[in-house]
């Protein structure tokens, strides 16, 4: 491990040679909050000059390594070229384990996020999470669950989507009395999984089941009571 | 190779049993959950078919039985501390979950001292030779040098810590502490231990200020120590847990205190998962069931079975290493931590 001065772009953002541009915005975002001002992890570890001599590196490796010609320049003079195409092999032990991002998901979940909501799907590594978002039937905690591993506040989904967080909120705490006609929550579900980058049909379709089953059993109950 | 084989124990599992996987949960402050999150993986691991133990290392505030709704001990891990038992396997009683035993922790005897380094090895090897899958250690609060101990010679050191400043303050206290503590046992030469000893102290006059300053004072004065220090710094893997996240930013916390872990000290720390925040653990705990059983469902119960299984990595559990076709994985064989202390 070497010091801060000694570390090239990629071991200051903390991402492999062979990093694509999303994983350099992810770990950019995510190393850029840790040395914010007032950032809970810097404290009594770094202080602020430190945290300003971090910032400016990250600052610095972003802006060379989200530009294309300056990458390529970059990698040739400090010989990452070679490491690169190392990297890029299979068997290639990678030098620096950065954040635990999502590897090997390229192309095969190719997530659609809507054009305002960027900051996005900052995952930890967690194949059991992949699991419960493919295959658990889609309730307010699944919800949830799922935003927050995506790293995203229910305001943020709000600004997106135009829905109050007050409603938000009832969907994922399945607070049913206080939402609505199900025609609108079923519009505010679908927007909230497209925001997080779900599959909006499946996890209107599956929470909407339990609103209509949950707002028939009282009626239900009601009625028999009533004989 | 044939493992260890128990006098007393039954025959039919000591084929199995390659050495327990020995797991230790620090994090320096407490009431950030250690009891909590150890009652619950090893819950969840009891339930995926491994043999748990869990044994209390709080020496001071020792209460996981109660955590895991275990009658109060009649003997205790300091009866083995104190060599009035010498089977640490006799200690060993069973809770109400299957699959989960428990050494509980000193009870009112108040007399017996933290146990000495030597004593702390004896431990430490008795653990591992513990008929079990994975034997998980709750650490007291502190930095006491027993604590640093047992959470060194661990497979897996996990540093619990919640979203508050104080909280990642003691954390970061005890990864120093534990680092330092580290290292200075992996030094050899006498002048480069005593060096280490200097840069423990944060106003030192040398002007060591981080660990990387250490390493370059290091390797001026001993290459060959300056090379054990870059490796043991690379063994030093400690594993972040998050609990009591409320919002993402909360779940943001573990990313960054690895990369000042990375940044500071050189070394990988592992964001390994997160709890969020849940009213149902103060009913857990009062009604002495784990969350994990009283609240299955539950998004804190989730993220716990999530940590477990990410714990358990690729290790066979007793059930599937008893199927015909499953055999113990080389690579589950744990190798005695090569860092461990034998100073």
């Amino acid at each position: 491990m070497k010091p801060l001065d000694e570390q090239d772009h990629y071991e200051v953002l903390e991402v492999t040679p062979g990093a694509a541009f999303e994983d350099i915005e992810r770990a950019y975002r995510l190393t850029r909050a840790a040395y914010t001002d007032g950032s809970m992890a810097l404290y009594s570890i770094f202080n602020r000059d430190d945290a300003a001599v971090i910032r400016s590196r990250i600052d610095e490796a972003y802006r060379v390594l989200t530009d294309p010609q300056d990458r390529a320049r970059y990698d040739a003079e400090a010989g990452i070229a070679d490491r690169h195409a190392e990297a890029a092999t299979p068997t290639a032990t990678r030098p620096i384990d950065a954040f635990p991002l999502e590897v090997d998901c390229e192309e095969s979940e190719a997530r659609t996020l809507p054009a305002e909501l960027p900051s996005a799907i900052e995952v930890i590594d967690d194949p059991d999470a992949d699991i419960d978002e493919e295959t658990s039937d889609f309730d307010g905690a699944a919800l949830r669950r799922a935003r927050l591993r995506r790293g995203v506040e229910l305001d943020q989904i709000s600004d997106v989507t135009k829905v109050s967080v007050k409603y938000l909120r009832c969907i994922e705490e399945e607070d049913f009395e206080r939402l609505p006609a199900s025609v609108y929550v079923r519009g505010f579900v679908t927007a909230y999984a497209r925001a997080i980058g779900l599959d909006a049909r499946r996890v209107s379709t599956s929470y909407m089941e339990r609103v209509e089953a949950a707002r028939e059993q009282p009626q239900r109950r009601l009625r028999s009571s009533s004989r | 190779m044939n493992p260890r084989v128990e006098g007393q124990q039954t025959a039919a599992t000591p084929a199995v049993n390659s050495g327990a996987r020995v797991i230790s949960v620090g994090g320096g402050k407490g009431g950030v959950g250690k009891s909590f999150m150890v009652a619950n993986l090893a819950t969840c691991l009891a339930r995926a078919g491994y043999r748990v133990i869990v044994v209390d290392c709080d020496l001071e505030g020792a209460n996981l039985h109660t955590v895991v709704g275990a009658h109060a001990p009649v003997s205790s891990l300091a009866d083995f501390v104190a060599q009035r038992v010498d089977d640490l396997g006799k200690l060993v009683f069973d809770t109400p979950i299957e699959g989960l035993q428990l050494i509980a922790g000193t009870h009112a005897n108040l007399s017996d001292a933290q146990p000495t380094h030597l004593r702390r090895v004896r431990l430490m090897r008795a653990l591992r030779r513990l008929q079990a899958d994975f034997v998980i250690l709750d650490l007291g609060a502190g930095v006491h040098s027993a604590v640093l101990d047992y959470f060194l010679v661990a497979d897996d050191g996990l540093v619990v810590c919640s979203p508050e400043p104080t909280s990642v303050e003691n954390a970061y206290t005890f990864l120093r502490a534990a680092f330092y503590r580290r290292m200075r046992l992996a030094m050899v030469g006498h002048g480069v231990r005593k060096l280490v000893t200097t840069a423990m102290d944060q106003r030192n006059e040398h002007g060591l200020r981080t660990p990387l300053d250490l390493l370059r004072e290091i390797e001026a004065i001993d290459s060959a120590d300056g090379a054990r220090f870059v490796q043991t710094m690379r063994e030093f893997r400690p594993r972040v847990v998050i609990n009591n996240v409320r919002t993402a930013e909360d779940i943001k916390l573990g990313f960054a205190v690895c990369s000042v872990c990375r940044k500071y000290f050189g070394i990988d720390a592992e964001y390994l998962g997160y709890v969020n925040q849940d009213d149902d653990v103060r009913l857990s705990v009062a009604s002495r069931k784990p969350l994990v059983e009283y609240r299955p469902k539950s998004d804190a119960s989730i993220y716990l079975q999530r940590i477990a299984r990410k714990l358990a990595g690729g290790r066979p559990s007793s059930f599937q290493a008893a199927a015909p076709n499953r055999v113990a994985s080389p690579s589950g064989a744990p190798t005695p931590a090569a860092g461990s202390p034998t100073a």
